[in-house]
C-alpha cells in the first residue's frame, strides 16, 4: 500500500515534469501553478481512493470528479456552490472557454499570453493526462505505457512550434517519465523480498547493483542521443550544423529558421548563412504589375537587445479579411498606387512567414490560418509554412517625395511608438557621438535620417564584404562603424541602430532584393537575394525604408528618391526621382539596377564570393580526400619499415664485434669482452629478435608468449622453413643469439644476424600466400597488433582509474555514510 | 668427522675435463640401463645439484638397477637399506651401544653414513622410520642422543618407490617428498633397447662388471663448476614465476615451497652445465618443471575426482606461464616492465 502510494505520488510528479515543454508555448507561468493544482487534487483524491481500496474505476471516477472540482475552483464562472461545486452554469462556462480556447490558438503565436481559455484548457489536459498516468502506472502497473499520455503532452509544443522545441524541457520530461520506471521497478524488485549478495550478507542501501547501474546508463544514453541526434542532424530542428557550418544545406533548414514567429530565431544568423552559401537554389518566384518594386520582405527585427535586433513575436489577424488600408495615410508628396502581385514559393523555403510587399491590402488563397500583423506588416501562421505555396495579393505601394518627408513632424517623446522603437540596450558612447555629430544642425527626421543614411557611403570609406563576422550586437556595431567592412546586415542593423539613437523609431526588415534572374514581370529570387534593410517611421507617413547597404554587392538593390544612392554616379543623382515614384526609382537606381547589379558582380570585385566559390573545380578536394586516405592507410606500413630500418640500422655494431671476435680466437683463451661491446651485441641479438618475431607476426606464424627463443626457433625451423637449410640455420642463430643476450654472461658476438633475418623473411615470404604477402606489406598485422594491444593497454588502465575514482567518490556518498552510522 | 665444504674441495674442472668426466659417468650407467639416457642424465644431474633422487615407476623396470649402478660407478661409500615395514629409525641414523670394554656408550653409525644411500622400496617402512631421513637429508647430519654427526660429502639418498602397490606401504609425507629434489620415472624401454637387454643380460648381470669411473673428489669437483654456472636474473624470475604459479594453480591444494624453487635452480644448473653450457636457459627450467615440482605439490579434490595427475597439472602450468622479460625484449608486451609477467593476452595453444 505504501509502495502505490509512492508510486502515486511520483506518477503526480512525473507528469508535471512532462508538462514543462509547455513551458515554452507560454509567456508566463501561471499555467504551471493551475497545473500544480489540478495534478495535486487528482494525486490526492486518487491515494485516497486507494486507501479505502476503492476498486479502479471507482478511482477512476473519484479522480475525475477531482478534477471536475479543482477546474471549478480554478476557472469560476461566478455561479458555483461553494465556490468549487459545479453548477449548470459552471459547466456553459467550461464549454465557452473551450471555444474561446480554438479561438484564443488560432490567434495568437507563441508565446502565448495568459489568457482564461488557453489555461483552462492547458489545465484540463494536463488533469487529464494525470488521470491517465495514474491509472496506468499504479491502477494497471504498466508504467511503461503511462509514457503515451506524457507524449501527448510534449506533442503540443512540437506542434505548437514550428521551430525547434529546446531541448531542456525535453530532458525534464524524460526523466519524469523514467522516475516513473525507476519507481516501479524498485518496488518490483522490493516485492521480490531483501536482496542479498552471493555471501550471504544483505546488500547495502548505497551498494551499486551493476544492473542498476546498466539501467542508468542507458537512461542518460538514451536521452542525451535523443537530444544530441535531432541537434546534429540538419534540417530537423532549426539546422544548427547548417548554422554553425555557415551553410552547406539546401536553404530549406534556414529558410524555416528565418520564420521569426518564435522569437528565438535569429534572423540575422540565418540570413548570413544564406549568403554564404556556395549553394543556389531558388527560393521564390514573384510576378508583379509593378515596373521595378521595392524588395519582397517577410519578416522585421524590431527589438533591440544587447545582443542585437531580433524579432518579436507577430500578432494580428487572418490575413484573406479586410486588411488596413494605407491609402488613408495618404497626403501632400505621397503618392500610391495599388498593384497587384502573384508569389510562387518554391519547395527549398519552409517558414511560417510569406513574403510579401508592404503594404497588402488584400490577399487570396491564403487560409485564415496565414495572419497579418499590421503593425510589422508581415503576414504569419503559427501552423503552417510557406512551403511549395502559390498566393496572390494586392498591394499599395507608397512612394514619397523628400519634402513630404521633411513635413513629417517628430514623434512626441512618449508616444508609444516611439518609446518602444526608439529603445536601445543602453548608450554606446561612440554611436552616441556619431549620431551627434551627423545630426547636429538637421532640423527635420527626415534631414537626421538622411545625414545618417549617407554615413554609410563609399566617401567614408564603406566597402562590402560578405566574410566579415555577423552580429548586430553593440558591440558589433563599434566595430563596423569602425571597420566599415560588411554587408547588409551590419549596415541594416547600424544605420537602424544609429537612427534609433537620433531619437526616431526604427527597425530591421528582412526579405529579397529584385535579384537578378528577370523574366518580363516574373522575378525569380535566391537565397542569395536575401537582403536586409533599414525602416523609419515618420508620423503620419508610415515605415519608409532606406537601404544603406552599398548598391554594388547587393544584385537587384533599388534606390527611392528619398534615399538616393549615395555612391552613385554624379548623372544619375535623384533629380528626376522627387517627383514620380514608381519611375522614379526605376530611373535613379540606374547604376545599381538588376542588370548592372549583375555585371557588377560579375566583373569580379569579388566581394560576395559566392560565383567563384559556386563555380570552384571538385577534383582537388577527391584528389586531396584520395591521397589523405592512402597516407592514412600506409601509416602501418610505415611504421613497420622504419621498425625494420632502425632495428637494421647499426651495421658499424656488427663489424666492430667481428674484430674484437677476431682478436678473442688469436689470443686463444678467455678474453673478457668489451663491455660496450658486450651490450651492444645483446641490443643487436634483441633488436634482430623482435624484428624475426615481428616478421614472423606478419607471416602468420604464431608467436608464443611462453616459448624460449630456442623453442620458437626450433617450432619456426618445424613449421615454416622445413627444408630450407639457410633459412633454418639463421632461425637457429638468431634464436642462440637471443638466448645467450637474454641469459648468458656473453652475448653471441660477430654472427651475421641481419642476414640471417633477411633470409628468414625471403623463405617465409615464398612459403606464404600472395594475399599473406600482401598484408604482411600493406597492412603489417605486428604494428597492428601492438596498436591493439596499446589500445587495449590504455582502455584497461582508463577503466582502472575510473574504478578507483569512483570508489573513492563513493566513500562519500551519503547513503553510505548513513548506512556506516546505522551499522555502528 | 668433519664436513668437507665444497669450497674446501672444488676445484673448479675445466670445460673439457667437466665433459670427459660426465660423459663417463652417463657411459658407464648407460652399460646397465639401456635406452635411458635422458633418465639417467637426470639422475647425475640431481647428484651434481647436491640432491636426492626419489625413482617412483612400477616394479621391474630398473629402478634398483639405476641407483645400484650410479653408485657403483663413483669410487666412493654406498650403503643400501631396504626399507621393510619393521625397520626402525635406528636402523637407519646409527645407535649408541654400550661397549663392556671402555665401559661406555659407543655410537655405531647406521647405514646413512655414505656418501651414496641406495633406500630401496622407500615407502614399505612406517612413516616412524622414514622421518630418520628427514634431519639427514636436508641438514647433512644425524643427530643421535643429542649427539651431531655430519655426513660425508657428497651425501645422497637415492630412494626407490612402487607406486601401484598400495597394500602394506606408506605414502611418503609431505616433509619428506619435499626433501627430494626430483622424481623421476623410469618408464618402459623400447624394444630395441629390450632386445639389447635381453642380449646383455641374458648371461651374467652387467652391474657386477661395472667399475667406478670416477670418485668422490671429482664429483666433488663437479659439483663446484655446477655451482659457477650462470644464471640470469630473467631465469630466476622465471623460477620464482614457476613456483609462483602452483601455489596459485586452482587446481592445486599445496603448491611448491621455497626449497623447491632452490633445487630448481640447482638442478638447472647441473643440467646445463652437462650440456655444455655455462648460463641456464628457461628451456632448463622447463624440462625440469615435472621432475622437481610435480611430486611436491598437491592437487585438489577437484582435480583428483578429475583423475588430473600432478604432472599433467604442472606441464600445463609450464605451458601457460610466458617467460618473463621486459618491455625492449618483447615487443608485444604494453604492460609496464614491473608487470606480474602475465600475458597481455591468453597464448594459444593447439
Amino acid at each position: 500500500m505504501i509502495a502505490s502510494r509512492n508510486t502515486g505520488a511520483v506518477a503526480a510528479a512525473a507528469t508535471l515534469l512532462a508538462a514543462a515543454p509547455l513551458s515554452a508555448i507560454f509567456q508566463t507561468w501561471t499555467w504551471l501553478i493551475q497545473c500544480v493544482i489540478a495534478v495535486a487534487v487528482v494525486a490526492g483524491v486518487a491515494a485516497l481512493t486507494r486507501l479505502v481500496r476503492a476498486p479502479l474505476w471507482g478511482q477512476v471516477l473519484g479522480m475525475l470528479a477531482a478534477l471536475l472540482l479543482a477546474l471549478t475552483w480554478l476557472f469560476p464562472s461566478g455561479s458555483e456552490l461553494l465556490t468549487f461545486l459545479p453548477t449548470p452554469a459552471t459547466i456553459g462556462h467550461f464549454a465557452d472557454l473551450l471555444t474561446g480556447s480554438a479561438q484564443d490558438m488560432r490567434s495568437y503565436g507563441v508565446e502565448v499570453p495568459d489568457t482564461d481559455p488557453l489555461l483552462f484548457i492547458t489545465a484540463l489536459g494536463v488533469g487529464g493526462v494525470a488521470v491517465l498516468v495514474d491509472v496506468l502506472a499504479v491502477g494497471l502497473r504498466r508504467p511503461a505505457l503511462a509514457g503515451l499520455p506524457m507524449l501527448a503532452i510534449y506533442s503540443v509544443p512540437v506542434a505548437v512550434y514550428v521551430d525547434s522545441v529546446p531541448p531542456l524541457p525535453f530532458v525534464v520530461g524524460a526523466a519524469g517519465f523514467l522516475w516513473l520506471l525507476v519507481t516501479d521497478n524498485v518496488d518490483r524488485v522490493r516485492r521480490f523480498g531483501r536482496r542479498f549478495t552471493g555471501d550471504g550478507r544483505d546488500v547495502d542501501v548505497w551498494e551499486a547493483s551493476p544492473l542498476a547501474s546498466a539501467g542508468r546508463r542507458l537512461a542518460v544514453v538514451g536521452v542525451v542521443v535523443a537530444v544530441a541526434l535531432p541537434l546534429a542532424v540538419p534540417g530537423m530542428t532549426g539546422g544548427l550544423l547548417d548554422r554553425l557550418s555557415g551553410g552547406t544545406g539546401n536553404g530549406s533548414g534556414t529558410g524555416r529558421g528565418a520564420g521569426g514567429s518564435s522569437g528565438r530565431i535569429d534572423l540575422f544568423a540565418s540570413l548570413a548563412g544564406q549568403l554564404n552559401q556556395s549553394e543556389v537554389a531558388d527560393l521564390v518566384k514573384v510576378t508583379t504589375s509593378e515596373p521595378n518594386p521595392f524588395y519582397l520582405r517577410y519578416a522585421v527585427a524590431d527589438e533591440l537587445r544587447p545582443s542585437g535586433f531580433q524579432a518579436r513575436s507577430p500578432s494580428g489577424r487572418p490575413a484573406n479579411r479586410d486588411l488596413p488600408d494605407p491609402t488613408e495615410r495618404g497626403g501632400q508628396g505621397v503618392q500610391q498606387v495599388r498593384y497587384r502581385a502573384t508569389v510562387e514559393v518554391t519547395k527549398s523555403l519552409s517558414m511560417s512567414l510569406m513574403p510579401v510587399y508592404a503594404e497588402p491590402v488584400r490577399t487570396e488563397d491564403l487560409n485564415s490560418n496565414w495572419l497579418y500583423d499590421p503593425s510589422q506588416q508581415v503576414v504569419f501562421s503559427n501552423r503552417e509554412n510557406s512551403r511549395g505555396r502559390k498566393y496572390a495579393f494586392d498591394y499599395v505601394r507608397s512612394t514619397y517625395t523628400p519634402a513630404a518627408l521633411r513635413a513629417a513632424r517628430p514623434l512626441p517623446a512618449d508616444h508609444p511608438v516611439r518609446r518602444q522603437l526608439t529603445a536601445t540596450p543602453g548608450p554606446v558612447p561612440e554611436v552616441e557621438e556619431l549620431v551627434k555629430g551627423l545630426t547636429q544642425g538637421k532640423r527635420t527626421d527626415y534631414d537626421r535620417v538622411l545625414a545618417i543614411y549617407q554615413h554609410f557611403s563609399a566617401d567614408n570609406g564603406f566597402s562590402y564584404r560578405l566574410s566579415t563576422a555577423s552580429g548586430s550586437s553593440g558591440q558589433d556595431i563599434v566595430n563596423f562603424l569602425i571597420n566599415k567592412v560588411g554587408y547588409c546586415q551590419q549596415y541594416a542593423a547600424a544605420m537602424a541602430w544609429l537612427v534609433r539613437s537620433a531619437g526616431i523609431p526604427a527597425r530591421v526588415a528582412f526579405g529579397f532584393t529584385n535579384g537578378s534572374k528577370r523574366d518580363g514581370d516574373t522575378y525569380t529570387l535566391t537565397n542569395l537575394n536575401l537582403h536586409a534593410w533599414t525602416e523609419v517611421y515618420f508620423d503620419g507617413v508610415g515605415w519608409v525604408p532606406f537601404d544603406a547597404t552599398p548598391a554594388y554587392g547587393v544584385p537587384g538593390s533599388t534606390r527611392s528618391a528619398w534615399a538616393p544612392d549615395t555612391d552613385a554616379p554624379e548623372p544619375s543623382t535623384p533629380e528626376t526621382g522627387a517627383t514620380d515614384s514608381p519611375t522614379g526609382p526605376d530611373s535613379s537606381a540606374g547604376p545599381a539596377g538588376p542588370d548592372n547589379a549583375d555585371r557588377d558582380t560579375d566583373t569580379g570585385l569579388s566581394l560576395g564570393g559566392e560565383k567563384p566559390a559556386e563555380q570552384a573545380p571538385v577534383w582537388p578536394w577527391w584528389t586531396a580526400g584520395v591521397l589523405a586516405l592512402l597516407a592514412l592507410l600506409a601509416v602501418p606500413a610505415l611504421r613497420r619499415l622504419a621498425l625494420r630500418r632502425r632495428r637494421a640500422g647499426r651495421p658499424d655494431a656488427t663489424v666492430a664485434t667481428a674484430v674484437g671476435d677476431d682478436a678473442r680466437s688469436a689470443d686463444g683463451g678467455h678474453v673478457m669482452v668489451v663491455e660496450a661491446d658486450a651490450g651492444r651485441a645483446r641490443a643487436d641479438a634483441h633488436a634482430a629478435w623482435a624484428e624475426l618475431l615481428d616478421t614472423m607476426v606478419d607471416f602468420k606464424v604464431r608467436v608464443d608468449q611462453t616459448e624460449t627463443p630456442r623453442a620458437t626457433a626450433d617450432r619456426l625451423v618445424r613449421d615454416a622453413l622445413a627444408d630450407d637449410t639457410a633459412a633454418v640455420g639463421a632461425a637457429r642463430l638468431l634464436g642462440r643469439a637471443e638466448e645467450r643476450a637474454r641469459y648468458a654472461r656473453n652475448p653471441l658476438t660477430g654472427e651475421p644476424l641481419p642476414p640471417a633475418l633477411r633470409t628468414i623473411r625471403g623463405a617465409l615470404a615464398t612459403r606464404a600466400d600472395r594475399r599473406t604477402r600482401f598484408v604482411a606489406t600493406v597492412l603489417p598485422p605486428s604494428v597492428l597488433l601492438r596498436w591493439r594491444l596499446a589500445l587495449a593497454d590504455a582502455s584497461g588502465r582508463l577503466v582502472a582509474l575510473t574504478g578507483r575514482i569512483r570508489y573513492r567518490l563513493l566513500r562519500w556518498n551519503p547513503r553510505r555514510m548513513l548506512a556506516d552510522r546505522a551499522a555502528r | 668427522m668433519t664436513q668437507q665444504t665444497w669450497d674446501e674441495v672444488g676445484g673448479l674442472l675445466p670445460h673439457d675435463e667437466f665433459r670427459a668426466a660426465s660423459e663417463a659417468i652417463v657411459a658407464n650407467i648407460e652399460q646397465v640401463i639401456e635406452g635411458k639416457t635422458a633418465t639417467v642424465r637426470l639422475a647425475l644431474a640431481v647428484l651434481l645439484a647436491e640432491g636426492h633422487l626419489l625413482i617412483e615407476d612400477v616394479p621391474g623396470v630398473g629402478k634398483t638397477k639405476l641407483a645400484k649402478a650410479l653408485a657403483r660407478s663413483i669410487d666412493c661409500t654406498v650403503r643400501r637399506i631396504q626399507f621393510t615395514p619393521d625397520l626402525l629409525p635406528s636402523d637407519v641414523t646409527g645407535v649408541s651401544v654400550y661397549n663392556q670394554e671402555t665401559h661406555d656408550f659407543e655410537f655405531r653409525p647406521g647405514a646413512v653414513f655414505a656418501n651414496l644411500v641406495v633406500g630401496d622400496e622407500i615407502n614399505r617402512a612406517s612413516p616412524k622410520t622414514q622421518s630418520a631421513l628427514l634431519e639427514c637429508m636436508e641438514e647433512r647430519q644425524v643427530t643421535v642422543d643429542g649427539v651431531t654427526y655430519q655426513l660425508q660429502t657428497p651425501f645422497m639418498v637415492i630412494a626407490t618407490q612402487n607406486p601401484i602397490e598400495m597394500e602394506g606401504t606408506y605414502p611418503l609425507p609431505e616433509a619428506q617428498r619435499d626433501r627430494f629434489t626430483a622424481r623421476i620415472a623410469m618408464g618402459y624401454p623400447d624394444s630395441n633397447a629390450e632386445l639389447a637387454m635381453l642380449d646383455g643380460h641374458g648371461g651374467t648381470d652387467p652391474l657386477n662388471e661395472l667399475r667406478a669411473v670416477s670418485d668422490a673428489d671429482i664429483v666433488r669437483q663437479l659439483i663446484a663448476t655446477v655451482r659457477q654456472v650462470h644464471v640470469a636474473d630473467a631465469v630466476k624470475q622465471y623460477a620464482i614465476d614457476l613456483v609462483t604459479a602452483t601455489r596459485e594453480a586452482p587446481d592445486l591444494r599445496l603448491g611448491a615451497s621455497p626449497r623447491a624453487t632452490l633445487q630448481l635452480l640447482r638442478t638447472a644448473r647441473a643440467v646445463a652445465a652437462l650440456e655444455g653450457r655455462d648460463y641456464v636457459l628457461p628451456d632448463d627450467l622447463q624440462a625440469l618443471a615435472v621432475p622437481v615440482l610435480a611430486h611436491r605439490i598437491i592437487p585438489t579434490a577437484d582435480a583428483q575426482l578429475a583423475r588430473r595427475t600432478t604432472d599433467a597439472i604442472v606441464s600445463e602450468l609450464v605451458h601457460r606461464l610466458p617467460l618473463p622479460h621486459d618491455r625492449q625484449r618483447n615487443p608485444y608486451d604494453t604492460r609496464p616492465a614491473t608487470g606480474n609477467g602475465r600475458a597481455p593476452y591468453e597464448p594459444r595453444r593447439p
